[in-house]
């Protein structure tokens, strides 16, 4: 780490005693020189004198140097007033009585610096104190920030409870606009010169070292930098570089998370698309196979069915070759670009109308609480996700039952509700019947899922950071019911 | 006797194919559409072949198998749109004797179900004849085109299990069971040695005709006809 010492230019300044320590030492000279005349007829001119050395030293620890002179001076004074001959006289009479001076003021002297060394320790582990406790406290509230920014907030922040005014510039989020132009100058030459740290007009600037490499620059005035140990300024750039340097990891593992989840998606639809293109082309190619291998033996009714078989399947191809292309441009919405802010409600609406067809007989309802629901999402793998699951429903209830879907917001998520009067799922089948292939046990032969609608949908909902999961029942005591839950957007 | 097969595929447009042709073919047919009615027919009619798709409706196809093996050695012929190696290589593991691509060409099914219904040759006896080669098990004798052939044990050992399964895919793993001690070896060895058996048992090693490789899955050794 930088070594921050050098930097360290003006000393601590020890405080004169306040109002306080003043009227503090005025009390112990009162009280001094009391009890010291009351004495002097008792026991004599000695006793009266060590009472005043005593007060003196008192002064002088309690109040500090300043204080244990002013006492001493003001002591010799009384003493030379008041006890030595001639009395009530401030002459002297023998030079022999110039020593309770000289002895007073060693006495003060010797007192107040042991004091003031004694204050300025306890100031400087107060002070150190601290800072220690305010390097805690910032630790402690970068734990919970996670991105780069919030990270630099709460760093500046806390920086400034503990009375310094700090910047932090993050050399990969280059944020022009918060930095004024001699900051900006400051920033700039740290990060040309990395070094330690840089003085530009009255700022230093500290390059924040982390991984190998500059992380970023932390700004201070030389003001608020002098005031501070070196200690502890080179444990707040390393608190803030290691933080920057975590920010930057966990967003590196962000994406490196979606990515994965891309890859995992990419291979559901490949092996979706290769199964629903392989399907048709297995009649197709065993019917034309069959015709001229077994032509001749077949029945003319049943040569025809083959061949009406093959137009049909050809038909069913190129509606998949049309789906394929939909596909690519769904792959092209998961990188977050394409996204856009789009209304709940009238998302489902579309969905509907797309979908109309294949629900047949069954009605639907609706229950939007909130025309305003707002998801910031890709507009298609948004609507292919809801029209699977909503396909799903109709695909595994009777004709003529109801579908309900019902849309609400839950704190800071968007959550979809997808209900049937279908068969519903056993309870452990509830997670599996998003796996890929898996169809419920309840399915029968008439059904054409190819088992990878629940599987492309909850991948296109993870794709957009939401979550979906099934339970029962649906409607009533019968049924399914798909929640779908995504982080709201902001209108913009 | 009319060979009887079941077929099992949720696909009603390729049932609708399959079954006439089938029917044409000679073969006495009859068609499930779900793993649970598959199951009851097989019991109940006994077939000699089952065709069966792996993306049933009602359960997973390789579950199908696990069960029908548990009661009957029926051979199980897998027709999958699914291509994954792991998906094939799980299929034959739990206990289906060979696999067809879909889509295929009804040749090929044709000729893997001949193949299926093929009297098997006895453990401790009788000859194996493909095409110029011939195995004969009681005396372990290979011959090609008349001449004896010298091989390894290991040479031998993988050809037996290859030709016990005549036409039929062998997954790796049972190759390397007949060959090797278990958790010793992997495929790296079974390919030398498939490119040794060749070099012997193929006219061009470069274009094997009768040592056929299933990508990621096993070996085929063919069973020419007729």
């Amino acid at each position: 780490m930088w070594d921050f010492r050098a930097l360290h230019i003006v000393k601590p300044v020890v405080a004169l005693p306040p109002f306080r320590a003043f009227l503090l030492t005025v009390a112990i000279i009162v009280a001094s020189s009391a009890i010291a005349f009351s004495l002097r007829s008792e026991r004599g001119e000695v006793a009266g004198a060590l009472i005043f050395v005593l007060g003196i030293t008192l002064a002088g620890a309690l109040s500090g140097l300043a204080a244990g002179v002013f006492a001493a001076m003001a002591t010799f004074l009384l003493y030379n007033f008041y006890f030595a001959e001639p009395v009530l006289t401030f002459r002297l009479s023998t030079g022999s009585d110039i020593m309770p001076l000289i002895v007073f003021n060693l006495c003060a002297l010797v007192a107040g610096v042991l004091a003031g060394r004694l204050k300025d320790r306890a100031r400087a582990a107060d002070a150190a104190n601290a800072r220690l406790s305010s390097l805690f406290e910032t630790s402690r509230a970068l734990q919970s920030a996670l991105a780069r920014r919030d990270m630099i907030a709460t760093l500046e922040r806390e920086a400034l409870k503990a009375g310094i005014r700090v910047r932090v510039a993050d050399t990969a989020e280059a944020d022009h606009a918060r930095f004024s132009p001699g900051e900006q100058d400051c920033i700039d030459q740290a990060l040309a010169r990395r070094d330690a740290y840089v003085r530009h007009e009255g700022l230093v600037g500290y390059c924040l070292e982390g991984g190998g490499s500059v992380v970023g620059v932390m700004l201070l005035s030389e003001a608020d930098a002098a005031r501070c140990e070196p200690a502890f300024l080179a444990a707040l750039a390393n608190l803030a570089a290691l933080s920057i340097e975590r920010a930057a990891l966990s967003e590196r593992v962000a994406v490196q998370t979606a990515n994965a989840r891309t890859e995992e998606l990419k291979s559901v639809l490949l092996s979706s698309v290769s199964h629903d293109l392989r399907t048709p082309l297995a009649t197709i190619s065993a019917s034309a196979s069959s015709l001229l291998a077994y032509g001749d033996r077949l029945d003319g009714n049943v040569s025809c069915a083959m061949l009406t078989g093959i137009v049909e399947e050809c038909d069913r191809l190129d509606r998949y070759t049309g789906n394929l292309l939909e596909l690519t441009r769904i792959e092209a919405g998961q990188s977050g670009e394409s996204w856009q802010i789009l209304a709940v409600p009238d998302v489902i609406s579309s969905v509907l109308r797309r979908v109309r067809a294949r629900l047949g007989d069954r009605r639907v309802s609706r229950q939007d609480d909130d025309t305003e629901l707002l998801v910031r999402a890709d507009a298609s793998l948004f609507e292919l996700a809801l029209s699977n699951v909503i396909e799903n429903a109709a695909l595994y209830s009777p004709n003529g039952s109801l579908v309900r879907i019902a849309s609400r917001r839950e704190g800071a998520i968007c959550r979809i509700e997808i209900a049937d009067e279908g068969m519903g799922v056993a309870p452990d089948e509830l997670e599996r019947i998003f796996e890929r292939f898996y169809r419920g046990r309840g399915s029968s032969a008439r059904r054409s899922g190819s088992g990878l609608g629940l599987a492309i949908a909850k991948g296109f909902v993870e794709a957009l950071g939401g979550s979906i999961a099934a339970s029962v029942p649906g409607i009533g005591a019968r049924g399914t019911c798909f929640t779908i839950r995504v982080p709201l957007g902001k209108a913009t | 006797m009319t060979p009887h097969i079941l077929l099992i595929d949720d696909e009603a447009a390729l049932v609708a194919v399959l079954e006439p042709v089938l029917a044409a073919a000679g073969y006495h047919v009859t068609t499930a559409f779900a793993g649970a009615s598959a199951l009851a027919q097989a019991v109940r009619v006994a077939p000699d072949v089952i065709l069966l798709d792996l993306g049933l409706p009602d359960m997973d196809g390789k579950d199908v198998i696990t069960t029908l093996r548990s009661t009957i050695d029926t051979p199980i012929i897998v027709i999958s749109a699914r291509h994954q190696e792991s998906e094939k290589i799980a299929a034959l593991d739990e206990g289906a004797d060979d696999y067809v691509d879909k889509p295929f060409e009804i040749g090929v099914l044709m000729a893997r179900i001949r193949v299926a219904l093929r009297r098997r040759p006895s453990e401790d006896g009788g000859l194996f004849r493909s095409g110029p080669l011939t195995i004969d098990f009681e005396k372990r004798g290979v011959q090609l085109e008349g001449h004896t052939l010298r091989l390894s044990p290991k040479e031998y050992a993988l050809l037996v299990t290859l030709a016990r399964s005549g036409g039929q895919v062998v997954t790796h793993k049972r190759l390397l069971a007949a060959g090797w001690a278990p958790n010793t070896a992997d495929t790296q060895y079974l390919r030398v040695y498939i490119g040794l058996l060749r070099q012997k048992i193929e006219a061009d090693p470069s274009d094997p005709r009768l040592l056929l490789t299933e990508p990621g899955v096993g070996y085929r050794l063919i069973v020419t006809e007729g």
